[in-house]
């Protein structure tokens, strides 16, 4: 076997990884425009889907122009608005990292449509909150409350959603996001004109 | 035909799942729908592929006593390059086989193919063996997401075929067992069974 010096070995790691560096780099900067696109017309997808309308990535931001709405509140933070009430965001933290998603409200807080989205949640388990199975049990109702996600939850119950079994990290998770996106735009939607004056945002009644 | 015999191999006497028992972890995790199979599949074969062929060209320059550290080099960034083209041209797909993309690193058909194959023989042989492999991977992959989408979600690449025969109108429920992951080491388990069947000297004491 051929004997090769350390100088040679070390040489030889850093121009590899130097090569390969480069090619990496080169690569990433170059597609990255066109991943960027991807993933806004993906986003904007999501947001579709909550109002029930279903887009592909190629027609996403026609579509999105058509109904969606992007309204600046007096605080300097915008809201996206449809015509029959307003969709907001979520962000929160699953069990392995971010997972987010859309509530589409009507002017009573009625959710009219959800998606949920997740980074890296276990496939099979608390990925499921990707699927439309699980964003199909939040259709009907109630974000007077923040939305609590439970074992056995009540059916009947406007503020309760089953939760996913063997995914219970994350859907606690789901639960600390809807509670923060409570906090933030719980009120809104009750008067979707409130848009306009959100000081006047009250405590809304059960 | 020499280097026939090497792309050919793979397909049955070497196969890299059924014979060499490589690359199963992925074989039972991107098999629920035939799709991902097939990118994987061809994900794969690319990566097995070129890796022989660069570990192949480089293998009388490379010091043996950092020749895996080289390998995993080359592994990784020719799999962060079909990362990055797939999220470029193929988005779904690339969200569908979100980390396992990253493992093809791992696969062990990749490094062993390396260790085995390229380290000590020549590019054109060695660029041969990893196509090989790579479809011999391949088929057994493409087999699993086939009948694993058909029965399990009653569709093919997506397309509702169970649901346009109307199967279900008459009573047809689709099998939930397949979608899950232990009934792709079943349906493998069988595949090995037929192969040794039918292949005398495969079969062990």
């Amino acid at each position: 076997m051929k004997k090769f010096s350390n100088r040679y070995i070390f040489i030889y790691s850093a121009v590899l990884v130097a090569v390969s560096a480069l090619i990496l780099t080169l690569v990433s900067t170059s597609l990255k425009p066109r991943q960027e696109r991807n993933q806004a017309a993906e986003k904007k997808q999501m947001i579709l889907k909550t109002i029930g309308v279903e887009a592909t990535r190629d027609n996403a931001d026609e579509l999105y122009d058509q109904y969606i709405t992007e309204k600046y509140l007096s605080d300097g933070s915008s809201l996206l608005t449809f015509d029959g009430g307003i969709i907001i965001p979520l962000q929160g933290t699953g069990l392995w990292g971010p997972i987010w998603g859309y509530l589409a409200l009507d002017d009573e807080n009625t959710v009219l449509g959800a998606v949920f989205d997740h980074k890296g949640e276990t496939p099979g388990l608390g990925g499921e909150i990707a699927t439309d199975n699980f964003a199909k049990r939040f259709v009907g109702k109630s974000f007077l409350q923040p939305i609590v996600l439970k074992k056995n939850a009540d059916k009947s119950s406007p503020y309760e959603v089953d939760a996913i079994s063997g995914g219970t990290m994350t859907s606690n998770g789901v639960t600390a996001m809807l509670a923060k996106a409570y906090d933030k735009y719980g009120c809104l939607a009750v008067d979707s004109t409130a848009a306009d004056n959100t000081e006047e945002c009250k405590e809304t009644d059960k | 035909m020499k280097n026939f015999d090497l792309i050919k191999l793979p397909f049955n006497k070497q196969n890299p799942i059924t014979v060499q028992v490589l690359g199963v972890c992925s074989c039972l995790a991107v098999t629920a729908q035939l799709k991902p199979a097939v990118v994987m599949a061809v994900s794969v074969t690319v990566v097995v592929a070129l890796a022989n062929l660069i570990i192949s060209l480089l293998r009388n320059t490379i010091p043996p006593r950092i020749r895996i550290i080289v390998q995993l080099v080359v592994v990784s960034t020719l799999v962060v390059l079909v990362d990055q083209f797939l999220k470029a041209y193929m988005y779904d797909v690339s969200k569908q086989l979100s980390v396992f993309v990253g493992l093809i690193i791992t696969n062990c058909i990749v490094m062993g193919r390396l260790e085995a194959f390229a380290m000590s023989n020549p590019p054109l042989p060695s660029l041969c063996d990893g196509i090989g492999n790579g479809l011999g991977y391949s088929v057994i992959l493409v087999t699993l997401g086939f009948v694993r989408e058909l029965f399990g979600s009653g569709s093919l690449w997506g397309y509702p075929i169970a649901e346009k025969l109307g199967l279900y109108g008459i009573g047809y429920e689709n099998n939930g067992l397949m979608i899950m992951p232990p009934m792709a080491l079943i349906l493998a388990g069988i595949i090995i069974w037929i192969q040794r069947t039918r292949n005398k000297d495969l079969q062990e004491d």
